[in-house]
Protein backbone atom coordinates (compact mmCIF):
# COMPACT_ATOMS: atom_id res chain seq x y z
CA UNK A 1 0.00 0.00 0.00
CA UNK A 2 2.88 2.35 0.84
CA UNK A 3 4.43 1.65 -2.55
CA UNK A 4 1.11 2.33 -4.27
CA UNK A 5 0.73 5.65 -2.43
CA UNK A 6 4.33 6.59 -3.24
CA UNK A 7 3.74 5.94 -6.94
CA UNK A 8 0.38 7.74 -6.89
CA UNK A 9 1.96 10.80 -5.26
CA UNK A 10 4.74 10.88 -7.84
CA UNK A 11 2.27 10.61 -10.69
CA UNK A 12 0.27 13.55 -9.41
CA UNK A 13 3.45 15.50 -8.66
CA UNK A 14 4.71 14.91 -12.20
CA UNK A 15 1.57 16.48 -13.65
CA UNK A 16 1.75 19.52 -11.42
CA UNK A 17 5.49 20.04 -11.85
CA UNK A 18 5.05 20.46 -15.59
CA UNK A 19 2.80 22.92 -17.39
CA UNK A 20 0.52 20.11 -18.62
CA UNK A 21 -1.89 20.10 -15.68
CA UNK A 22 -2.26 23.88 -15.66
CA UNK A 23 -2.76 24.23 -19.40
CA UNK A 24 -5.24 21.37 -19.48
CA UNK A 25 -7.10 22.64 -16.43
CA UNK A 26 -7.34 26.10 -18.04
CA UNK A 27 -8.64 24.63 -21.29
CA UNK A 28 -11.06 22.35 -19.49
CA UNK A 29 -12.49 25.06 -17.25
CA UNK A 30 -12.65 27.53 -20.13
CA UNK A 31 -14.71 25.10 -22.22
CA UNK A 32 -16.96 24.16 -19.31
CA UNK A 33 -17.28 27.73 -18.06
CA UNK A 34 -18.12 29.19 -21.45
CA UNK A 35 -20.53 26.34 -22.11
CA UNK A 36 -22.24 26.89 -18.80
CA UNK A 37 -22.47 30.65 -19.30
CA UNK A 38 -23.89 30.26 -22.81
CA UNK A 39 -26.40 27.56 -21.91
CA UNK A 40 -27.46 29.22 -18.68
CA UNK A 41 -27.99 32.64 -20.26
CA UNK A 42 -29.81 31.23 -23.32
CA UNK A 43 -32.02 28.66 -21.58
CA UNK A 44 -32.94 30.43 -18.41
CA UNK A 45 -34.21 33.38 -20.42
CA UNK A 46 -36.52 30.99 -22.24
CA UNK A 47 -37.61 29.55 -18.90
CA UNK A 48 -36.15 26.06 -19.42
CA UNK A 49 -35.95 23.74 -16.45
CA UNK A 50 -32.67 23.26 -14.57
CA UNK A 51 -32.49 19.57 -15.50
CA UNK A 52 -32.57 20.71 -19.13
CA UNK A 53 -29.53 22.84 -18.37
CA UNK A 54 -27.84 19.86 -16.75
CA UNK A 55 -28.49 17.78 -19.80
CA UNK A 56 -27.12 20.38 -22.18
CA UNK A 57 -24.00 20.99 -20.10
CA UNK A 58 -23.04 17.47 -19.01
CA UNK A 59 -24.61 15.55 -21.87
CA UNK A 60 -23.24 17.98 -24.47
CA UNK A 61 -20.48 20.47 -23.66
CA UNK A 62 -18.72 18.11 -21.26
CA UNK A 63 -17.93 15.74 -24.14
CA UNK A 64 -15.83 18.39 -25.87
CA UNK A 65 -13.77 18.87 -22.71
CA UNK A 66 -13.46 15.16 -21.91
CA UNK A 67 -12.59 14.04 -25.45
CA UNK A 68 -9.87 16.67 -25.71
CA UNK A 69 -8.44 16.39 -22.22
CA UNK A 70 -8.26 12.60 -21.66
CA UNK A 71 -5.81 11.82 -24.51
CA UNK A 72 -3.42 14.55 -23.35
CA UNK A 73 -3.69 13.43 -19.73
CA UNK A 74 -2.89 9.80 -20.48
CA UNK A 75 -0.45 10.08 -23.38
CA UNK A 76 2.64 10.43 -21.21
CA UNK A 77 1.76 7.77 -18.63
CA UNK A 78 3.74 4.92 -20.19
CA UNK A 79 4.88 6.31 -23.56
CA UNK A 80 7.02 8.95 -21.83
CA UNK A 81 8.49 6.43 -19.38
CA UNK A 82 9.33 4.12 -22.28
CA UNK A 83 10.81 6.93 -24.37
CA UNK A 84 13.02 8.28 -21.59
CA UNK A 85 13.98 4.84 -20.24
CA UNK A 86 12.59 5.51 -16.75
CA UNK A 87 10.28 2.52 -17.16
CA UNK A 88 13.33 0.29 -16.66
CA UNK A 89 14.25 2.16 -13.46
CA UNK A 90 10.65 1.95 -12.29
CA UNK A 91 10.08 -1.72 -13.03
CA UNK A 92 13.38 -2.89 -11.58
CA UNK A 93 12.28 -1.49 -8.21
CA UNK A 94 10.39 -4.00 -6.06
CA UNK A 95 6.95 -3.03 -7.38
CA UNK A 96 4.63 -5.23 -9.37
CA UNK A 97 3.39 -4.25 -12.82
CA UNK A 98 -0.22 -4.04 -11.64
CA UNK A 99 0.78 -1.72 -8.78
CA UNK A 100 2.37 0.61 -11.32
CA UNK A 101 -0.68 0.49 -13.60
CA UNK A 102 -3.08 1.05 -10.73
CA UNK A 103 -1.04 3.94 -9.32
CA UNK A 104 -0.81 5.62 -12.70
CA UNK A 105 -4.54 5.19 -13.15
CA UNK A 106 -5.23 6.54 -9.66
CA UNK A 107 -2.96 9.53 -10.34
CA UNK A 108 -4.55 10.50 -13.62
CA UNK A 109 -8.07 9.81 -12.31
CA UNK A 110 -7.44 12.05 -9.30
CA UNK A 111 -6.31 14.84 -11.60
CA UNK A 112 -9.33 14.32 -13.87
CA UNK A 113 -11.69 14.59 -10.91
CA UNK A 114 -9.83 17.66 -9.66
CA UNK A 115 -10.61 19.28 -13.01
CA UNK A 116 -14.32 18.68 -12.36
CA UNK A 117 -14.19 19.96 -8.81
CA UNK A 118 -14.66 23.71 -9.58
CA UNK A 119 -17.65 22.92 -11.82
CA UNK A 120 -19.51 21.72 -8.73
CA UNK A 121 -19.97 25.39 -7.89
CA UNK A 122 -21.84 26.22 -11.11
CA UNK A 123 -25.33 25.32 -9.97
CA UNK A 124 -25.14 26.53 -6.37
CA UNK A 125 -23.83 29.83 -7.78
CA UNK A 126 -26.64 30.04 -10.33
CA UNK A 127 -29.14 29.21 -7.63
CA UNK A 128 -27.77 31.95 -5.40
CA UNK A 129 -27.88 34.48 -8.23
CA UNK A 130 -31.52 33.55 -8.75
CA UNK A 131 -32.34 34.12 -5.12
CA UNK A 132 -32.33 30.40 -4.28
CA UNK A 133 -35.50 29.79 -6.24
CA UNK A 134 -34.23 27.33 -8.84
CA UNK A 135 -35.49 23.77 -8.39
CA UNK A 136 -32.04 22.42 -7.60
CA UNK A 137 -31.83 18.63 -7.56
CA UNK A 138 -28.90 17.40 -5.48
CA UNK A 139 -29.57 13.79 -6.49
CA UNK A 140 -29.26 14.60 -10.17
CA UNK A 141 -26.05 16.48 -9.48
CA UNK A 142 -24.61 13.48 -7.61
CA UNK A 143 -25.66 11.07 -10.39
CA UNK A 144 -24.14 13.38 -13.01
CA UNK A 145 -20.78 13.45 -11.27
CA UNK A 146 -20.90 9.70 -10.70
CA UNK A 147 -21.47 9.31 -14.45
CA UNK A 148 -18.60 11.65 -15.24
CA UNK A 149 -16.37 9.67 -12.90
CA UNK A 150 -17.36 6.29 -14.35
CA UNK A 151 -17.12 7.30 -18.00
CA UNK A 152 -13.92 9.25 -17.22
CA UNK A 153 -12.39 6.20 -15.52
CA UNK A 154 -13.16 4.05 -18.55
CA UNK A 155 -11.80 6.65 -21.00
CA UNK A 156 -8.66 7.13 -18.91
CA UNK A 157 -8.06 3.38 -18.77
CA UNK A 158 -8.34 3.24 -22.57
CA UNK A 159 -5.78 6.07 -22.78
CA UNK A 160 -3.43 4.30 -20.36
CA UNK A 161 -3.64 1.07 -22.32
CA UNK A 162 -2.89 2.80 -25.62
CA UNK A 163 -0.03 4.73 -24.00
CA UNK A 164 1.46 1.39 -22.89
CA UNK A 165 1.65 0.23 -26.50
CA UNK A 166 3.97 2.94 -27.79
CA UNK A 167 6.91 5.14 -26.87
CA UNK A 168 5.65 8.05 -28.95
CA UNK A 169 3.52 10.60 -27.07
CA UNK A 170 1.81 11.95 -30.17
CA UNK A 171 0.89 8.46 -31.35
CA UNK A 172 -0.50 7.67 -27.89
CA UNK A 173 -2.60 10.86 -27.84
CA UNK A 174 -3.86 10.49 -31.41
CA UNK A 175 -4.75 6.80 -30.94
CA UNK A 176 -6.59 7.58 -27.70
CA UNK A 177 -8.47 10.47 -29.30
CA UNK A 178 -9.43 8.29 -32.29
CA UNK A 179 -10.67 5.39 -30.12
CA UNK A 180 -12.59 7.66 -27.73
CA UNK A 181 -14.12 9.51 -30.65
CA UNK A 182 -15.29 6.20 -32.10
CA UNK A 183 -16.81 5.20 -28.77
CA UNK A 184 -18.49 8.60 -28.52
CA UNK A 185 -19.84 8.58 -32.08
CA UNK A 186 -21.03 4.98 -31.67
CA UNK A 187 -23.10 6.38 -28.80
CA UNK A 188 -25.39 8.04 -31.38
CA UNK A 189 -26.16 4.78 -33.17
CA UNK A 190 -29.39 4.13 -31.15
CA UNK A 191 -30.69 7.46 -32.44
CA UNK A 192 -29.36 7.65 -35.97
CA UNK A 193 -28.94 4.10 -37.23
CA UNK A 194 -31.55 3.19 -39.87
CA UNK A 195 -31.25 -0.48 -38.87
CA UNK A 196 -33.55 -1.32 -35.91
CA UNK A 197 -31.30 -4.21 -34.82
CA UNK A 198 -28.26 -1.89 -34.55
CA UNK A 199 -30.39 0.67 -32.72
CA UNK A 200 -31.36 -1.88 -30.08
CA UNK A 201 -28.02 -3.65 -29.89
CA UNK A 202 -26.06 -0.43 -29.41
CA UNK A 203 -28.41 1.16 -26.87
CA UNK A 204 -26.95 -0.58 -23.76
CA UNK A 205 -23.46 0.57 -24.79
CA UNK A 206 -24.19 4.19 -25.73
CA UNK A 207 -22.02 6.53 -23.66
CA UNK A 208 -24.08 9.47 -24.93
CA UNK A 209 -27.40 8.04 -23.69
CA UNK A 210 -25.82 6.89 -20.43
CA UNK A 211 -24.52 10.39 -19.73
CA UNK A 212 -27.91 11.89 -20.53
CA UNK A 213 -29.50 9.44 -18.08
CA UNK A 214 -26.96 10.29 -15.40
CA UNK A 215 -27.57 14.01 -15.89
CA UNK A 216 -31.30 13.41 -15.37
CA UNK A 217 -30.53 11.74 -12.08
CA UNK A 218 -31.27 8.23 -13.37
CA UNK A 219 -28.95 5.77 -11.69
CA UNK A 220 -29.13 2.44 -13.48
CA UNK A 221 -26.86 -0.35 -12.21
CA UNK A 222 -26.20 -1.66 -15.75
CA UNK A 223 -24.08 1.26 -17.01
CA UNK A 224 -22.35 1.43 -13.63
CA UNK A 225 -21.32 -2.23 -13.96
CA UNK A 226 -20.46 -1.73 -17.63
CA UNK A 227 -18.02 1.13 -16.94
CA UNK A 228 -16.51 -0.45 -13.85
CA UNK A 229 -15.90 -3.78 -15.58
CA UNK A 230 -14.63 -2.10 -18.78
CA UNK A 231 -12.19 -0.04 -16.72
CA UNK A 232 -10.92 -3.12 -14.90
CA UNK A 233 -10.61 -4.94 -18.22
CA UNK A 234 -8.66 -2.12 -19.84
CA UNK A 235 -6.34 -1.83 -16.83
CA UNK A 236 -5.75 -5.59 -16.98
CA UNK A 237 -4.94 -5.27 -20.68
CA UNK A 238 -2.55 -2.44 -19.78
CA UNK A 239 -0.82 -4.65 -17.17
CA UNK A 240 -0.51 -7.46 -19.73
CA UNK A 241 0.92 -5.01 -22.24
CA UNK A 242 3.51 -3.94 -19.66
CA UNK A 243 4.33 -7.54 -18.79
CA UNK A 244 4.81 -8.38 -22.45
CA UNK A 245 8.19 -6.62 -22.36
CA UNK A 246 9.53 -9.64 -20.51
CA UNK A 247 9.24 -11.99 -23.47
CA UNK A 248 8.69 -9.59 -26.39
CA UNK A 249 11.47 -7.00 -26.00
CA UNK B 1 25.25 -14.23 -5.09
CA UNK B 2 24.55 -14.75 -8.84
CA UNK B 3 24.18 -18.17 -10.45
CA UNK B 4 23.49 -18.27 -14.16
CA UNK B 5 23.19 -21.58 -15.97
CA UNK B 6 22.74 -22.00 -19.73
CA UNK B 7 21.07 -18.62 -20.05
CA UNK B 8 19.47 -17.96 -23.43
CA UNK B 9 17.62 -14.84 -24.58
CA UNK B 10 16.01 -14.69 -27.99
CA UNK B 11 14.29 -11.44 -28.93
CA UNK B 12 11.21 -11.25 -31.11
CA UNK B 13 12.36 -11.67 -34.68
CA UNK B 14 14.65 -14.52 -33.68
CA UNK B 15 17.65 -12.40 -32.71
CA UNK B 16 19.70 -14.37 -30.18
CA UNK B 17 21.17 -11.83 -27.76
CA UNK B 18 22.46 -14.32 -25.19
CA UNK B 19 23.50 -17.88 -26.10
CA UNK B 20 23.98 -20.50 -23.44
CA UNK B 21 25.77 -18.31 -20.89
CA UNK B 22 26.89 -19.85 -17.61
CA UNK B 23 28.68 -18.00 -14.81
CA UNK B 24 28.53 -17.30 -11.13
CA UNK B 25 29.46 -14.36 -8.94
CA UNK B 26 30.35 -14.94 -5.31
CA UNK B 27 29.62 -12.74 -2.31
CA UNK B 28 31.93 -9.75 -2.14
CA UNK B 29 33.22 -10.13 -5.72
CA UNK B 30 33.62 -7.18 -8.04
CA UNK B 31 33.11 -8.60 -11.50
CA UNK B 32 33.50 -6.80 -14.80
CA UNK B 33 31.22 -7.75 -17.61
CA UNK B 34 33.31 -6.90 -20.61
CA UNK B 35 32.31 -6.97 -24.24
CA UNK B 36 31.84 -4.88 -27.35
CA UNK B 37 28.55 -3.11 -28.05
CA UNK B 38 25.83 -5.62 -28.79
CA UNK B 39 27.62 -8.48 -27.02
CA UNK B 40 24.63 -9.17 -24.75
CA UNK B 41 25.85 -7.45 -21.58
CA UNK B 42 22.84 -5.21 -21.06
CA UNK B 43 20.42 -8.01 -21.96
CA UNK B 44 22.01 -10.28 -19.34
CA UNK B 45 21.86 -7.49 -16.76
CA UNK B 46 18.22 -6.77 -17.56
CA UNK B 47 17.45 -10.43 -17.01
CA UNK B 48 19.33 -10.41 -13.70
CA UNK B 49 17.40 -7.33 -12.59
CA UNK B 50 14.07 -8.95 -13.46
CA UNK B 51 13.17 -6.40 -16.13
CA UNK B 52 12.97 -9.01 -18.89
CA UNK B 53 12.64 -12.78 -18.75
CA UNK B 54 15.10 -15.30 -20.11
CA UNK B 55 14.08 -17.50 -23.02
CA UNK B 56 15.88 -20.43 -21.45
CA UNK B 57 18.22 -21.45 -18.67
CA UNK B 58 18.24 -20.82 -14.95
CA UNK B 59 19.06 -17.53 -13.25
CA UNK B 60 19.36 -17.22 -9.49
CA UNK B 61 20.15 -13.95 -7.73
CA UNK B 62 20.70 -13.95 -3.96
CA UNK B 63 19.41 -17.52 -3.90
CA UNK B 64 16.12 -16.63 -5.60
CA UNK B 65 14.95 -17.57 -9.07
CA UNK B 66 14.45 -14.36 -11.09
CA UNK B 67 11.50 -15.74 -13.05
CA UNK B 68 9.69 -17.18 -10.04
CA UNK B 69 10.48 -14.54 -7.43
CA UNK B 70 11.28 -11.41 -9.38
CA UNK B 71 10.03 -9.10 -6.60
CA UNK B 72 12.21 -10.85 -4.02
CA UNK B 73 15.23 -10.46 -6.28
CA UNK B 74 14.50 -6.78 -6.89
CA UNK B 75 14.33 -6.14 -3.14
CA UNK B 76 17.87 -7.47 -2.79
CA UNK B 77 19.62 -5.78 -5.67
CA UNK B 78 20.40 -2.25 -6.74
CA UNK B 79 20.38 -1.69 -10.47
CA UNK B 80 21.71 1.19 -12.52
CA UNK B 81 20.41 0.93 -16.09
CA UNK B 82 22.49 2.05 -19.03
CA UNK B 83 22.31 5.85 -19.60
CA UNK B 84 20.82 6.30 -16.12
CA UNK B 85 17.27 7.45 -16.89
CA UNK B 86 15.84 9.90 -14.31
CA UNK B 87 12.75 12.09 -13.95
CA UNK B 88 14.00 15.54 -14.97
CA UNK B 89 11.35 17.45 -13.01
CA UNK B 90 12.29 15.95 -9.64
CA UNK B 91 14.97 17.28 -7.29
CA UNK B 92 17.85 15.09 -6.18
CA UNK B 93 16.77 14.71 -2.54
CA UNK B 94 13.12 14.31 -3.49
CA UNK B 95 13.98 11.63 -6.07
CA UNK B 96 16.13 9.59 -3.69
CA UNK B 97 13.43 9.77 -1.04
CA UNK B 98 10.84 8.61 -3.56
CA UNK B 99 13.05 5.72 -4.66
CA UNK B 100 13.80 4.74 -1.05
CA UNK B 101 10.07 4.64 -0.27
CA UNK B 102 9.43 2.62 -3.41
CA UNK B 103 12.13 0.16 -2.45
CA UNK B 104 10.57 -0.38 0.95
CA UNK B 105 12.94 1.56 3.21
CA UNK B 106 11.07 1.96 6.51
CA UNK B 107 9.77 5.47 7.21
CA UNK B 108 11.93 5.79 10.34
CA UNK B 109 15.12 5.02 8.35
CA UNK B 110 14.20 7.04 5.28
CA UNK B 111 15.97 10.28 6.12
CA UNK B 112 19.03 8.47 7.43
CA UNK B 113 19.42 6.30 4.33
CA UNK B 114 18.91 9.17 1.90
CA UNK B 115 21.42 11.33 3.78
CA UNK B 116 23.86 8.42 3.91
CA UNK B 117 23.82 7.66 0.16
CA UNK B 118 23.94 11.36 -0.69
CA UNK B 119 27.07 11.62 1.44
CA UNK B 120 28.54 8.49 -0.10
CA UNK B 121 27.96 9.72 -3.64
CA UNK B 122 28.89 13.32 -2.83
CA UNK B 123 25.48 14.73 -3.71
CA UNK B 124 24.80 17.09 -0.79
CA UNK B 125 25.76 20.15 -2.83
CA UNK B 126 23.11 19.38 -5.46
CA UNK B 127 20.42 18.10 -3.10
CA UNK B 128 17.87 20.69 -4.19
CA UNK B 129 18.82 20.85 -7.86
CA UNK B 130 16.48 19.44 -10.53
CA UNK B 131 17.67 16.19 -12.04
CA UNK B 132 17.17 17.65 -15.51
CA UNK B 133 19.75 20.35 -14.77
CA UNK B 134 22.51 18.04 -13.51
CA UNK B 135 25.73 17.28 -15.35
CA UNK B 136 26.21 13.75 -16.68
CA UNK B 137 28.61 12.96 -13.83
CA UNK B 138 26.12 13.98 -11.17
CA UNK B 139 23.35 12.10 -12.95
CA UNK B 140 25.43 8.93 -12.77
CA UNK B 141 26.04 9.58 -9.09
CA UNK B 142 22.31 9.96 -8.50
CA UNK B 143 21.78 6.68 -10.37
CA UNK B 144 24.33 4.93 -8.16
CA UNK B 145 22.84 6.52 -5.02
CA UNK B 146 19.45 5.23 -6.16
CA UNK B 147 20.87 1.73 -6.63
CA UNK B 148 22.33 1.91 -3.11
CA UNK B 149 19.51 3.58 -1.22
CA UNK B 150 17.91 0.39 0.15
CA UNK B 151 21.33 -1.06 1.04
CA UNK B 152 21.16 -4.05 -1.31
CA UNK B 153 23.54 -7.00 -1.15
CA UNK B 154 24.19 -6.83 -4.87
CA UNK B 155 24.81 -3.90 -7.19
CA UNK B 156 24.39 -4.25 -10.94
CA UNK B 157 25.79 -1.26 -12.80
CA UNK B 158 25.31 -1.12 -16.55
CA UNK B 159 28.00 1.08 -18.09
CA UNK B 160 28.31 3.42 -15.08
CA UNK B 161 30.89 5.69 -16.71
CA UNK B 162 29.50 5.93 -20.22
CA UNK B 163 29.62 9.45 -21.60
CA UNK B 164 31.66 10.87 -18.71
CA UNK B 165 34.79 12.97 -19.05
CA UNK B 166 38.06 11.52 -17.67
CA UNK B 167 37.75 13.34 -14.33
CA UNK B 168 34.19 12.19 -13.82
CA UNK B 169 35.22 8.64 -14.80
CA UNK B 170 37.90 8.63 -12.13
CA UNK B 171 35.45 9.87 -9.52
CA UNK B 172 32.89 7.19 -10.35
CA UNK B 173 35.55 4.47 -10.38
CA UNK B 174 36.80 5.63 -7.00
CA UNK B 175 33.24 5.48 -5.72
CA UNK B 176 32.79 1.94 -7.06
CA UNK B 177 36.05 0.87 -5.42
CA UNK B 178 34.78 2.29 -2.11
CA UNK B 179 31.52 0.40 -2.47
CA UNK B 180 33.33 -2.86 -3.22
CA UNK B 181 34.16 -3.35 0.45
CA UNK B 182 30.48 -3.74 1.39
CA UNK B 183 28.72 -4.94 -1.73
CA UNK B 184 28.95 -7.55 -4.43
CA UNK B 185 29.21 -5.63 -7.69
CA UNK B 186 28.66 -6.59 -11.31
CA UNK B 187 29.72 -3.85 -13.74
CA UNK B 188 29.23 -3.96 -17.46
CA UNK B 189 31.49 -1.93 -19.68
CA UNK B 190 33.37 -1.94 -22.91
CA UNK B 191 36.08 0.30 -21.42
CA UNK B 192 38.99 -1.98 -20.57
CA UNK B 193 40.76 0.41 -18.25
CA UNK B 194 37.59 0.52 -16.16
CA UNK B 195 37.73 -3.21 -15.55
CA UNK B 196 41.43 -3.02 -14.74
CA UNK B 197 40.76 -0.16 -12.33
CA UNK B 198 37.75 -1.54 -10.50
CA UNK B 199 37.31 -5.30 -10.89
CA UNK B 200 39.04 -8.38 -9.63
CA UNK B 201 37.32 -10.75 -12.03
CA UNK B 202 36.32 -10.48 -15.66
CA UNK B 203 33.63 -12.10 -17.77
CA UNK B 204 34.21 -11.42 -21.47
CA UNK B 205 31.17 -11.63 -23.65
CA UNK B 206 31.03 -11.65 -27.42
CA UNK B 207 28.03 -12.28 -29.66
CA UNK B 208 26.05 -13.48 -26.66
CA UNK B 209 28.62 -16.01 -25.44
CA UNK B 210 31.19 -15.93 -22.68
CA UNK B 211 34.51 -16.17 -24.45
CA UNK B 212 36.78 -15.78 -21.43
CA UNK B 213 36.50 -15.44 -17.68
CA UNK B 214 38.70 -15.38 -14.65
CA UNK B 215 40.77 -13.16 -12.40
CA UNK B 216 42.77 -10.47 -14.16
CA UNK B 217 46.05 -12.07 -13.06
CA UNK B 218 44.90 -15.47 -14.36
CA UNK B 219 43.97 -13.94 -17.69
CA UNK B 220 47.34 -12.29 -17.96
CA UNK B 221 49.07 -15.63 -17.35
CA UNK B 222 46.79 -17.55 -19.64
CA UNK B 223 47.06 -15.09 -22.47
CA UNK B 224 50.72 -14.19 -21.98
CA UNK B 225 51.52 -16.10 -25.19
CA UNK B 226 54.56 -14.78 -27.03
CA UNK B 227 57.10 -12.96 -24.98
CA UNK B 228 58.09 -9.52 -26.23
CA UNK B 229 61.12 -7.79 -24.82
CA UNK B 230 62.33 -4.23 -25.30
CA UNK B 231 65.93 -3.32 -24.71
CA UNK B 232 67.87 -0.04 -25.04
CA UNK B 233 71.67 -0.16 -24.92
CA UNK B 234 74.62 2.03 -25.90
CA UNK B 235 75.93 -0.12 -28.75
CA UNK B 236 76.31 -0.22 -32.51
CA UNK B 237 73.32 -1.47 -34.46
CA UNK B 238 75.10 -4.36 -36.19
CA UNK B 239 76.84 -5.56 -33.04
CA UNK B 240 73.54 -5.53 -31.16
CA UNK B 241 71.76 -7.35 -34.00
CA UNK B 242 74.37 -10.13 -33.97
CA UNK B 243 74.17 -10.48 -30.20
CA UNK B 244 70.37 -10.64 -30.16
CA UNK B 245 70.12 -13.05 -33.06
CA UNK B 246 72.43 -15.37 -31.14
CA UNK B 247 69.71 -15.77 -28.49
CA UNK B 248 67.73 -18.98 -28.75
CA UNK B 249 64.10 -18.74 -29.94
CA UNK B 250 64.05 -15.23 -31.39
CA UNK B 251 61.23 -15.05 -33.88
CA UNK B 252 61.54 -11.46 -34.98
CA UNK B 253 63.78 -8.57 -34.25
CA UNK B 254 63.50 -4.85 -34.89
CA UNK B 255 66.23 -2.35 -34.15
CA UNK B 256 66.14 1.40 -34.28
CA UNK B 257 69.03 3.79 -33.66
CA UNK B 258 68.55 6.69 -31.25
CA UNK B 259 71.75 8.83 -31.28
CA UNK B 260 74.25 6.84 -29.14
CA UNK B 261 71.65 4.25 -28.09
CA UNK B 262 69.93 1.50 -29.98
CA UNK B 263 66.44 0.29 -29.17
CA UNK B 264 65.58 -3.29 -30.01
CA UNK B 265 62.32 -5.15 -29.83
CA UNK B 266 62.42 -8.92 -29.75
CA UNK B 267 59.60 -11.30 -30.24
CA UNK B 268 60.22 -14.80 -28.94
CA UNK B 269 58.82 -17.98 -30.44
CA UNK B 270 56.99 -18.93 -27.25
CA UNK B 271 56.68 -17.60 -23.72
CA UNK B 272 60.44 -18.04 -23.19
CA UNK B 273 61.81 -15.06 -21.26
CA UNK B 274 65.30 -14.09 -22.55
CA UNK B 275 65.90 -11.17 -20.16
CA UNK B 276 68.34 -12.88 -17.83
CA UNK B 277 70.53 -14.20 -20.64
CA UNK B 278 70.31 -10.92 -22.45
CA UNK B 279 71.38 -8.94 -19.38
CA UNK B 280 74.42 -11.21 -18.99
CA UNK B 281 75.41 -10.77 -22.63
CA UNK B 282 75.09 -6.97 -22.39
CA UNK B 283 77.17 -7.03 -19.22
CA UNK B 284 79.80 -9.23 -20.85
CA UNK B 285 80.04 -6.84 -23.80
CA UNK B 286 80.36 -3.88 -21.43
CA UNK B 287 77.46 -1.98 -22.97
CA UNK B 288 75.51 0.57 -20.99
CA UNK B 289 71.95 -0.64 -20.39
CA UNK B 290 69.22 2.00 -20.29
CA UNK B 291 66.09 -0.16 -20.49
CA UNK B 292 65.16 -3.83 -20.43
CA UNK B 293 61.59 -4.92 -19.95
CA UNK B 294 59.15 -7.59 -20.95
CA UNK B 295 55.92 -6.41 -22.49
CA UNK B 296 52.97 -8.34 -21.15
CA UNK B 297 49.87 -8.87 -23.17
CA UNK B 298 47.39 -6.26 -22.10
CA UNK B 299 43.74 -6.92 -21.38
CA UNK B 300 43.07 -4.87 -24.46
CA UNK B 301 45.07 -7.30 -26.63
CA UNK B 302 43.10 -10.21 -25.21
CA UNK B 303 39.82 -8.35 -25.69
CA UNK B 304 40.60 -7.47 -29.31
CA UNK B 305 41.64 -11.03 -30.08
CA UNK B 306 38.62 -12.65 -28.45
CA UNK B 307 36.02 -10.26 -29.79
CA UNK B 308 37.37 -10.18 -33.32
CA UNK B 309 38.25 -6.49 -33.21
CA UNK B 310 41.56 -7.08 -34.93
CA UNK B 311 40.03 -8.68 -37.99
CA UNK B 312 39.28 -5.42 -39.80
Amino acid sequence: MIRFLTLWRRELGAYFSSAVAYILASFFLAVMGLGFWYIASARLITGAAVYDLFRALYGGVAWVAVLMVVPVLTMRSFAEEKRSGTLETLLTAPVSDWQVVLAKFAGVFTLYMLFWLPTLLYFPMLNRLNGGELPFDRGALAATYLGLALIGAFFLSVGLFLSSLTRNLIVAAMATFAVLMLIFLAGFLPEISPVPFIQEASRPFSVVLHMLDFSRGILDSRPVILYLSSTVWMLSACTRSLESRRWRS
Amino acid sequence: MIDVENLVKTYSGGVKAVRDVTFSVGKGDVVGFLGPNGAGKSTTMRILSGFISPSGGRVEVCGLDVTKDSLGVRKRLGYLPESCPLYPEMRVGEYLRYRAELKGVAARHLKKRVTHVMGLCDLEAVRKRSLGKLSKGFRQRVGIADALVHNPDLLILDEPTIGLDPNQMRQIRALIRDLASEHTILISTHILSEVEATCDRVLMLNEGKIVESGKLSELEKRWAGQCRVKVEVRAGEEELRQELQALEGVESLQIETLKEFCRAELCMEDSRDPREELAERIHDRGWSLRELHREGRSLEDVFVELTGGGQE
